[in-house]
This record gives C-alpha cells, structure tokens and sequence, in this order.
C-alpha cells in the first residue's frame, strides 16, 4: 500500500535518512525501531506526506503522496505523535471532533453524524467517559488514548458510507504513531498496545508505529523495520528480524547484552 | 550683620533677583518670549545664547542654539561663560546644575496676559536696561488698553480659541482655556472665551463639547511653518463637518499663523490687535506705519483675512 | 448529549452581538451635555438649528460605531495573534504593528506633516505596513516557511526599536507637539464623523473574511504546527494569514483609535472562560463583546469627568491592568 523507495531526506545540511526502502502492506502493523536520532521521526513523516523527500519516493497505492491534497491524505492517513500539547484549553469530545474537520466542507460545521463517530471513537479507545473532561486535566495515558480517538474519526468514513457502524476505519486507512509509548507508565504502556493490537486484529487497520522500545515492538508488530545509520538494516516478522544479532547491530552494543533485552 | 546680608541675598536668589550685580554682558535665554523682551529694550547685543525655537528678531538666529524646555544643551550654555541666564520654572534639573556652577538664574514661569510687562520691568532690570524697558512696558500697556476700550461697547463674540489639532483633521483639538495669557489676549480684543469656565491653559475639545458650545467664531492659533495660504483654504473647509454651528454658518472661521499671538512677548499687543480686527473688523485702527509697537513690522496680517474663497 | 459543542456556544454568541447592538444604540444617549431625546428626533426643527440632533448625530453616534468598530476589531485580532503564537498572553501590540502605527502617527503630528488625504491617518497606516514587512522579512529570512518564535523575537525587538524612535520623534518636536502626540497614544475614539470609519472599513473587512476562514485552522493549530498539518491544513498558509490578516485589522483599528490597549487580550479571556476555546465560537463573540466593551470604556470615559474627558485608554487600562494581573496569578 505504502512503498517508500530509496528516499533520502536532510534537514538543513544534516543528511538524516540515506537511501532508505520499505513497503508497507494492508492490515500490516509494522513496529520502526531505532535508537534515537536514527530518524525515525523523520521517517513516519515522509510517510504521512508530511515532508516531501531530498530524493527518491514515497507512494500510496502507486502514487506519489505529493499529489494528494492535504485534506484527501488526511483523511486516509493519520498521525498521532509522541506528545500533544495544547495551547489553550479543549475538551476530549472537541479534539476528538476536530479530527472530522478534513470530512467538513469550507463552512460546514460538524453534525449529528461526526458527533456519533467521535462518540464511537471515543468508546472504542476506552475514554468515553472522558469526553467532556478538559484534555489537559488527563493523565498522559488517556490523553493518548484520547488523541488516538481523534485519529479515528479522523481515519472513519462519512455518514453517508454504506457501513451500519457509526465508526467506519476501513482497510484502506492507515494510522501511524510516533513513539506511542515512550512518555508513559508501564500501565498506560500496555493499554496502549492492547487499544493497537486489537484495532489491528479487530478492524484490519494498517498501523505503523516507530518505537526504541524493543518489547513493545516485538510484542505487537507483525513486521519489524531496524532503523539504523540512516537505512533499513533489517525488515521482517519480528520472530525472524529481531535476532540477538541485529539488535545488537542496531543500537551498537555487545550481542550478548541483546539476549536478555528480547526475552524468551 | 553678616547673616542679614546672607538672608537678604537668599531671599531675593529665589525669587530670582541677585542684589547689587554688575549689569550682565554674556546673557542666554531659553525662553524666547524673553529673548524677544531683550532685543527690544536694547540688551540684544549682549545675547549669546538662545533656545532652538527663537525665531524673533532675525538677529536672535545668529546666535548659539542651547536647546529648549525639554533638551537644554547644558554643556554649550555653561561653554559660553554666561553671567545671566534665563531659563524656565519648571527645569528644575536645568536650574539645580546652574546654580552650582554659579551661573546667575533668572526664572520664569508662563502666566497672564498682565505678566508680560511685569516680566519685561524685571528683564530691563535685571540687564541694566530699566529706562527702556519700563517706557515699552508703559507703551504695551497703552496700546492694549486703547484695543480694549475700540472694542468696549461691542457684542463679544463667543469665541474657540483653537491652539492644536490634528493636521488635515478636526480630531486632537485643543482650546484655550479660561486661564493664561491666550485667553487674556482674547478676552482683551473683545471675544469671550467659549471655554472661559474651564479653569486650565488649554483643554481637548471632544464634537460634542465643541457642539454645546455654539461658538460664534472659531480662531485657530497656529505657528506659520508649513501653513501657505492654499493650506489655510483647505483646513477652513474642515470646519464644514459641523454646518450647525454659528460660526460656519456665518463663515466666521479664521486661522491666524503670525507668531505673534503664540508669543508672550513684547509683540503680543500686535496678537491682540489681529485678533480684535478679525473679530471686530473696522473697530480697530491699524498701529502707524503697519508696524508693531516694538518697531518691527508684523508679518502674516494677510493669511489672517477671512478667504473670499466659497 | 447529541448536538455538538459548537451549538452550545451559539447561544451566548447571539447574545454577545445583542450586547453589542444594544451598546451602539444606547450610548448615543448618555454624554457630559444633556440633550433631549424627544428634541433630537424632532423633525420640526431644522437640523442646522437643532444642537441636541447634532451633537447625537454628529458627535455621538459615529462615536459609538467606530468605538464598536476599533473594540471588535482589537478583539478578534487579539483571539488571531493568540493562535498565531499559541500562546494566550499575546496581544495585538506583541509583533509591533501598533509601534508602527504610532510611530507614524507620531512623525504626522511633529512634522505637522499635512497630506490632502486626512493627516494622521495614513502615516499611522504606513509606519505600521512598515513594522509588518520589517517583522514579516525577518521572520521568514533565514527559515522555509514559518518560524512563529522568530517571529515572536522579531515583533518583541520592533517594539522596542520603534518605542525609541518615537521617544526621539517626541524629543524632536516642541512642547505643545510632544503634548499631542502623548494624547494620541492614549486613545481618542472622537471621529466628528464617518470618514475615518469608511476609511478604515475596507481594511477591517478584508481582514474578517481572512479570520472567517482561518476559524477551523486556529483550532487544528492550537495542537501543534505537525498535527495541524497532518489533519489536512498547509499550515504556512493558515499562519501567513492569520499574520496578515491580524496585523491589517491592527493598524486598521489603530489608526481610528490610537493604540488602546487591553481591550486585545481582557475580552478574548472572558469569552474563552465562557464559551470555551473553539474559534469558531470565540472569534465571533469576541468581536461582539469587545465591540460592546469598548463603546462601554468610551462612554465612562466621556461622563467621568465632564466637561473635560478622559482619554479611553486610561479606562480600558484601569479596567484591564487589575484584570491582566489577575489572570497571571490565575495561570499557576
């Protein structure tokens, strides 16, 4: 679906990603590991066509993500990232809603439609009770779980779709999530990946997700993509990619010292 | 004995007279009322030092410019070894800094229209110029009382002195009051002050205050930089926003640029006689010879004239 | 629960714009002259010879509409800045504009300088296109796209390079000038007519069809410059906007007015205690409300000390300043 070729991408004179390849299939729940600054950010941004790269492509469906319009990728790709941080004071119910503004036309306000999918969105992350609380009065986990609410909606088809379903993510929408995890308790850590796994298993949503969190990864992904050094290292299922080996290549340190980190 | 001298020197130090001095021969002024009070009485040779704004006489500008009110040049006056200066009230910081260099002061303070010649005695006094300066004092006096009873008997007009406003616009405006020399000179050329209840120099005039008022003349009081005569035809026609008032109606909108009515100096009966012939044309005879009682001739007699313009 | 947040705010949005209404309507009848109404409306008495009718048609009126004007338009452009710079103590002075616009009124009334084209006016205007094209270049010089912290950086050290200046033009000017041009800075909403109004009009406009669009992206972009991106909005544009569009309503209410101040940042934090943060509700409110505000400052400015009248500025500063401190004590 997703088939990143070859891209390199530099901010300023700082090259970051060097020739970097991956694809991304349907119902696939793929896990980007790296150690920090190896451009994982960078790389779920490229993939949400939200940076355009140096060289090579990014393309959905075989098209270059440049040639959508915001609005049309961003109703088939959306993107939670590590932290939100709101300038003024918005309840759960409103950020979940603004994830419908890519579905309303120039003038159009939200109706009893996008009301009953931010609702179901809400519900499907667990925060359904949280809806008229202040976003910033949440603890981190649920105020992430809060943002994933908004990415579904964002990612749910109109109304006017032929599914009976209030929330409508079909297979054609991918989520990605930059380091999902990272900023929370061990608690929050496993609901997160609970909440993933089972829209992954549930309603075949295609999530990639960048992560230094070796467990995590290997917990939850289907696919793992070692990123190191700017490039793809290694790519699989994490059973086969993630060997002692690689790991230890990977965040360059000694192979024996990996074994203990991936568990049994 | 010693101690009567020193409070006696005291005494008169504030009120700005120094006993028994030698007649002052290197004088600066940084109040160009003052400055014009000195040429007049004949000390305008022993001037060395004016304020950036004295314009009058022309030989005022040749002199050293020391700054004004707000930004006096401390340094250049005190490098002209001055034996006098003349200097402001209010610039206490001025006066403090003077004194201790030991420059002789002589302060003043902007008031009444009656202030003027008294200021003028104490000038000639103070420069060892008393004779002449009492005999311009006794002359002004003359001459504006002479104003008032040509125009004694008349209705007066009630009068917007108009000191400021915006350029191009009727906003900003600001009048006199019914204190200080402005609305002296206007009461003395026969006009009654529209704003006279107000007990300060000047005031901002809100539309609706001006509106209340009904002033039957409005005089704008304005300094001649900038001001051509196809300007002062232009700015009359902004009073047309108000057409109710019996000023506009009657077409009774002046706008006098001469100096001489902004100036509390010795040429300020020639500010009250343009006033008074605006206001009561043909009650007041010209002084001879077109010219001040100082002697000078009065510059902007023209621009004062109502506009024959539509 | 089923209608949508948004309605719930409608409501209160209504009545900010009956406040407002109700505030131009009633001020024309309140002044230091006392007028009868009955006598204003009567239409037996020839206009010219009616002072009551003048003085609430000429006087009053255009006053009560530009001090409705200059309130909404300081409002909103408060609410847009806020967003811009996702931070809510901005102001619509915060970027420079209105040491711009002083500084070119300044230099007006100094140099008594008399364009055919109403004075003050447009030299306000021009000094604060100045100060937006100084910000705009240094912000956008060194960076793709839009950095709002180097434009933060930028406003801040306009503020104070032109403050200087215009301590140096009032330095420059003698001392009845340097009077004036103080007044000004304080605020005069005295227009003695529509022109200045009319002038300003097309301006503000502009400028609220900007806001109207920029509604939805000010919420998107409270999240985050990213997250506003990836739902859908070219945030450089969406920042572009608001910059200018904020900025010309700014130097458009300035150079009515003069710089009032708090007026910019008081009614956009009572709206948002009340009606929350989408901007689609606290846009619209906000420029009622700051409408209504201001026509209310205006009024006690005029009736406080009559005959003589207080500059509005001290008014919506004695309002605002208590205010203003009350709100960073408030915020932790």
């Amino acid at each position: 679906m997703i088939r990143v070729h070859g891209v390199h991408f530099g901010y300023d004179d700082a090259p970051v990603l060097r020739g970097v390849s991956l694809s991304v299939e349907q119902g696939d729940l793929v896990g980007i590991l790296g150690p920090n600054g190896s451009g994982k950010t960078t790389l779920l941004r490229l993939l949400a066509g939200a940076l355009a790269p140096d060289a090579g492509s990014v393309t959905l469906d075989g098209q270059p993500t440049g040639i959508h319009s915001r609005r049309a990728l961003a109703r088939r790709l959306a993107v939670v990232p590590q932290e939100t941080h709101l300038a003024f004071d918005y309840s759960a119910m409103e950020i979940v809603l603004m994830g419908r503004y890519p579905h309303l036309g120039p003038f159009e306000v939200e109706g009893p439609a996008d009301l009953a999918i931010a609702r179901a969105a809400l519900e499907t992350t667990g925060t359904g009770h949280l809806a008229e609380r202040i976003f910033g009065t949440l603890s981190g986990g649920e105020k992430q779980r809060v943002v994933i609410a908004s990415a579904l909606a964002q990612l749910s088809a109109g109304a006017d779709e032929t599914s009976s379903a209030a929330l409508s993510v079909g297979e054609r929408s991918v989520l990605l999530l930059d380091e999902p995890t990272a900023s929370l308790d061990i608690r929050y850590q496993l609901e997160v990946a609970s909440l993933l796994r089972r829209l992954h298993d549930e309603r075949r949503l295609t999530i990639v997700f960048s992560t230094h969190d070796l467990r995590f990864a290997a917990s939850i992904a289907t696919t793992v993509v070692l990123l190191g050094r700017g490039t793809v290292l290694r790519s699989g299922p994490p059973a086969t990619a993630l060997t002692p080996g690689a790991v230890a290549d990977l965040y360059d340190i000694d192979e024996a010292l990996a074994v203990p980190l991936l568990g049994t | 004995m010693k101690l009567a001298g020193w409070i006696t020197a005291l005494a008169l130090g504030v009120i700005g007279i120094s006993p028994a001095q030698p007649r002052p021969t290197r004088i600066v002024s940084l109040v160009p009322a003052v400055t014009e009070m000195l040429f007049a009485v004949g000390a305008g040779d022993r001037v060395v030092g004016v304020s950036s704004f004295d314009r009058y006489p022309p030989e005022a500008a040749t002199r050293a410019r020391l700054g004004a009110l707000i930004d006096p040049d401390v340094e250049r006056l005190l490098a002209l070894r001055p034996d006098l200066a003349i200097v402001y009230g209010t610039q206490s910081d001025l006066i403090s800094r003077l004194t201790r260099a030991g420059v002789p002061l002589l302060r003043y303070e902007h008031a009444e229209l009656a202030d003027i010649t008294q200021t003028l005695r104490l000038v000639g006094a103070r420069v060892g110029r008393d004779g002449e300066a009492s005999r311009l004092a006794a002359r002004i006096e003359d001459e504006i009382a002479n104003i008032r009873r040509q125009v004694a008997g008349r209705p007066r007009p009630r009068t917007a002195l108009v000191i400021g406003r915006e350029p191009d616009a009727l906003r900003g405006i600001f009048a006199s009051g019914g204190v200080g020399f402005m609305h002296d000179m206007l009461e003395a050329a026969g006009g009654a002050n529209a704003f006279s209840d107000v007990r300060r120099q000047s005031l901002q005039v809100s539309a609706e205050l001006l509106l209340a008022r009904e002033p039957e003349v409005i005089l704008e009081a304005h300094p001649p930089e900038g001001w051509t005569p196809a300007r002062v035809a232009r700015e009359r026609q902004l009073w047309r926003a108000f057409p109710g008032l019996p000023a506009v109606r009657n077409d009774r909108l002046h706008i006098l640029t001469d100096e001489v009515v902004l100036v509390p100096g010795p040429r300020v009966v020639d500010g009250i006689r343009l006033m008074a012939q605006v206001l009561h044309p043909g009650a007041v005879r010209r002084a001879a010879g077109a010219s001040g009682a100082t002697g000078y001739p009065v510059r902007g007699a023209e621009a004062s004239r109502p506009s024959r313009e539509p | 629960m089923t209608t949508p947040p948004i309605r719930r705010g409608v409501p209160i949005v209504a009545a900010c714009f009956v406040a407002m209404v109700g505030a131009i309507l009633l001020a024309p009848l309140v002044g230091s002259t006392t007028i009868s109404i009955a006598r204003v409306f009567d239409r037996a008495v020839p206009f010219a010879d009616n002072i009551d009718a003048q003085i609430f048609f000429i006087a009053r009126l255009p006053r009560a509409v530009a001090a409705a004007l200059v309130g909404g338009t300081l409002a909103a452009a408060g609410v847009v800045f806020q967003g811009l710079l996702r931070n809510p103590l901005a102001t619509p002075y915060t970027l420079g504009v209105s040491a711009g616009a002083s500084l070119g009124a300044m230099v007006a009334i100094t140099f008594n300088l008399a364009l055919p084209i109403g004075g003050v006016a447009p030299a306000s205007l021009a000094g604060a296109t100045l100060a937006v094209a100084v910000v705009y270049a240094l912000a956008t010089v060194r960076h793709r796209g839009f950095s709002t912290t180097v434009l933060l950086l930028a406003g801040v050290t306009l503020n104070a390079f032109f403050s200087a200046l215009i301590l140096f033009v009032q330095y420059m000017g003698d001392f009845a000038q340097t009077y004036r041009a103080l007044r000004w800075l304080m605020g005069d909403l005295d227009v003695a007519g529509y022109t200045p109004i009319l002038t300003a009009l097309p301006l503000v406009a502009l400028a609220f069809v900007i806001f109207a669009w920029l509604a939805r992206p000010l919420n998107l972009l409270s999240l985050g410059a990213d997250a506003a991106s990836t739902r859908g909005i070219d945030v450089v544009r969406a920042q572009r906007a608001a910059f200018f569009g904020a900025s010309l309503a700014t130097g458009a209410a300035v150079s009515v007015g003069g710089p009032i101040g708090f007026v910019g940042i008081i009614v956009p934090h009572l709206v948002r205690l009340v009606v929350g943060s989408d901007h689609r509700l606290v846009l619209p409110a906000s420029t009622f409300f700051g409408a209504a505000f201001l026509v209310g400052c205006d009024a006690v400015a005029r009736i406080v000390l009559a005959p003589i009248e207080l500059p509005v500025g001290i008014v919506t500063a004695i309002v605002g300043g208590p205010f203003f401190l009350w709100l960073l004590v408030r915020r932790r």
